[in-house]
């Protein structure tokens, strides 16, 4: 593998990264002006939108045990019980009641219509103390689908101008050109050019047609250059015929983050329209947990019709190329176990599990499973944009320790991830922790196996 | 008209029709509600079998859940078997099934479904002090949750006072205990009691989207 960042750039980057982050309070423009009456009735008319027969099943079902609490790192962290997951749906459920449910005549008659501060107060729960990692559906005896219908009052807070500063920047920027954190089209071809002299070969941007298109995420650019490096250098190895394209390379998606369901389905489609262009048959989405569902799930929603190309995560891709025999990677002697974490979205909520794991046995790792693995992984407690939100911290950090307390159990010296927010949210989570485990990227790692060239092995 | 006439006569006739008319305007409105369907490709297909697979299986909590809520699954499990045994096996039960629909089968010994109408009983009175204590219960629960539990826990007691002939006269507690009935059939339509028929198509759908995303749960 070649070096493409060194520690102590990536320290630096790190560093930069982080306040750049941080001084997101003080950049954000004011939200714009809406009076109450709006704000309700936005709200009310996205959760009308959103709820479907299947939602309002799901409502109508709960038999209010709180076993979902039990399954939330959040309400396990904190003990709190404002964080029972089910109860991040009340609001939604008294917008289902009085207006939607076959018992809508007699809810009406007990059930208060929502207020403009019940939206206010809904924030915190559904944006600082949920990531949607899904973990409470998997333990609920009703089956139900809590995570999605959190993502629905996200966009019923959006709709309402109620999503947190942090996000609404993210999500304002992005809708303005396309991209995050300033990431723009000239940054870009800085770190191709960049990449390309570390390297040394060039690397495939712009081409008409390409079997593949990766995409690479603002996060990448700036600071995780090891995870779009390491794609590109295995990509470049395998001999695949794929590139990058300087009008569609951003996977991160804030208004699927943010709720903002015009922003989310607008960046999707301008990134299925760029793979359709070039005839790509296969989109590989960068080390970002959220751009997996933004374009897999999403893809075929945005331009209204199936699409004709398949969408993996780096570590699906790679993962499926070593288990098919298309890719042979060294395995080394590593005396350290490692650990894997499962990002939530590319995992719980994507079915990506045994390509990851089959890549580290081939790089002759010893892994050892957390407790809660594979579909049962804890969140690394910072997803879906909460690593952003500042106000969240004691939150992020108390579903960091869940999550890193299982790690450390496993007695392995090193985390391997292969989400940039996720991995992001751990080496912030360390820095006020205290602790020092690595993290690295699995783009990384896979690149770091490559078997080595003739002349490679000669020097 | 005595006050067990009225019981067996129009409280339980007219608590049937509102029971079967609420559950087919509750179900109904539900089953005619729109379904997204995504147009995205599968990761599995045979969608049914994640449905399938997701309602049998959410009868046991997964390994990762058992510290936490093994009692609380458990305590769920008892009461609700305990309640339909002492509903369907219960021999004097079974007659008046016979006279209403002629069907008939064996029936369980009184001493058995004595002791599991006390458990049930027992274990429901818990749950409800549970539910008023605990905190995530009590920052959960609302009057429905509260008046389901008493709502199923009366004629349970009420049937245990007329078997053992406790309290007021055997005809009058035999009254409140069909009249409990009713009230349980009255209710259920319209409260959280309505998911002995939504669980398992939730459970199944649920089921479904992880299949269909490549995940077995």
């Amino acid at each position: 593998m070649t070096e493409v960042v060194t520690k102590d750039e990536l320290g630096e980057a790190f560093a930069m990264f982080y306040g750049m982050a941080a001084a997101i309070g003080d950049m954000v423009e004011p939200a714009p002006e809406m009076d109450d009456a709006e704000r309700v009735q936005r709200a009310k008319d996205t959760f009308l939108h959103g709820l479907d027969g299947t939602f309002a099943l799901q409502l109508d079902v709960c038999v209010h045990c709180g076993a979902c609490a039990e399954a939330c790192q959040f309400y396990i962290g904190t003990e709190d019980p404002a964080y029972v997951p089910v109860r991040k749906l009340d609001l939604m459920k008294r917008v289902y009641q009085r207006e939607l449910s076959p018992l809508r005549w007699l809810h009406r008659l007990t059930t208060p219509e929502i207020t403009a501060d019940d939206l206010r107060a809904q924030q915190t729960l559904v944006y600082d103390a949920c990531t949607m990692c899904g973990r409470c559906n998997l333990v609920c005896p009703s089956g139900i689908n809590i995570s999605e219908m959190v993502h629905l009052n996200r966009e019923a807070l959006a709709a309402a101008g109620l999503m947190p500063d942090e996000l609404r920047f993210m999500d304002d920027g992005q809708a303005a050109d396309g991209t995050i954190f300033g990431a723009d089209a000239d940054l870009f071809r800085f770190r191709i050019e960049d990449l390309e002299q570390r390297l040394g070969f060039a690397i495939p941007v712009d081409k008409e047609s390409a079997d593949v298109l990766l995409v690479t995420s603002g996060l990448d650019i700036h600071l995780f250059r090891d995870a779009t490096g390491g794609a590109i250098e295995t990509l470049t190895h395998m001999g695949i015929d794929y590139t990058l394209l300087s009008d569609a390379y951003e996977g991160a998606n804030f208004g699927l983050l943010s709720g903002d369901v015009k922003v989310q389905k607008e960046l999707t489609r301008k990134l299925t329209e760029a793979a359709i262009r070039i005839g790509a048959k296969v989109v590989i989405v960068p080390e970002c947990g959220h751009s997996f569902p933004a374009l897999r799930w999403g893809a075929a929603e945005s331009v209204g019709k199936p699409v004709p190309f398949d969408v993996m995560t780096v570590s699906e891709y790679f993962g499926r190329a070593v288990m098919d025999g298309r890719l042979t990677l060294e395995p080394q002697k590593h005396e350290k176990p490692i650990a894997l974490h499962d990002p939530c979205k590319v995992g719980r909520w994507g079915g990506v599990f045994d390509e990851p794991r089959a890549i580290l046995k081939a790089c002759g790792y010893d892994l050892h499973e957390t407790d809660s693995s594979r579909t049962y992984n804890f969140c690394c407690g910072g997803g879906a944009g909460n690593f952003l939100i500042e106000r969240a911290d004691p939150l992020k950090r108390a579903g960091y320790r869940v999550k890193m307390n299982e790690i450390e159990k496993t007695g392995a010296e090193s985390l391997v991830v292969s989400c940039g927010s996720c991995r992001m949210n751990f080496e912030v989570g360390k820095v006020k922790a205290g602790d020092t485990m690595p993290v690295e990227s699995l783009a990384a790692v896979i690149a770091a196996h490559l078997p080595k060239t003739p002349k490679e092995a000669a020097e | 008209m005595t006050l067990l006439d009225f019981a067996r006569g129009p409280a339980l006739e007219w608590a049937a029709v509102i029971f079967v008319v609420g559950l087919f305007w509750r179900i109904g409105g539900l089953i005619f509600l729109a379904r997204a369907r995504p147009l995205s490709r599968n990761r599995r297909d045979d969608l049914w079998r994640g449905g399938w697979r997701m309602v049998w299986s959410r009868f046991v909590p997964n390994r990762v859940f058992r510290d936490r809520i093994s009692l609380q699954f458990l305590a769920g499990w008892v009461w609700h078997v305990g309640f339909f045994v002492v509903l369907l096996m219960f021999e004097v039960h079974i007659l008046f099934f016979e006279g209403l629909f002629g069907l008939s089968w064996p029936a369980l010994p009184n001493t058995v479904i004595l002791v599991a109408a006390a458990v049930t009983a027992g274990l429901l009175v818990m749950l409800l002090i549970r539910r008023a204590t605990q905190p995530v219960l009590r920052a959960i629960s609302g009057f429905d949750d509260y008046a389901s539990v008493v709502v199923v826990l009366l004629p349970l007691l009420t049937g245990l006072a007329s078997y053992a002939h406790l309290g007021l006269a055997y005809e009058t507690m035999l009254a409140l205990h069909l009249l409990s009935v009713a009230l349980l059939l009255v209710w259920l339509p319209f409260s959280k009691l309505v998911h002995v028929i939504t669980m398992l198509p939730s459970r199944y759908v649920m089921g479904v989207k992880f299949w269909r995303r490549g995940v077995e749960v």
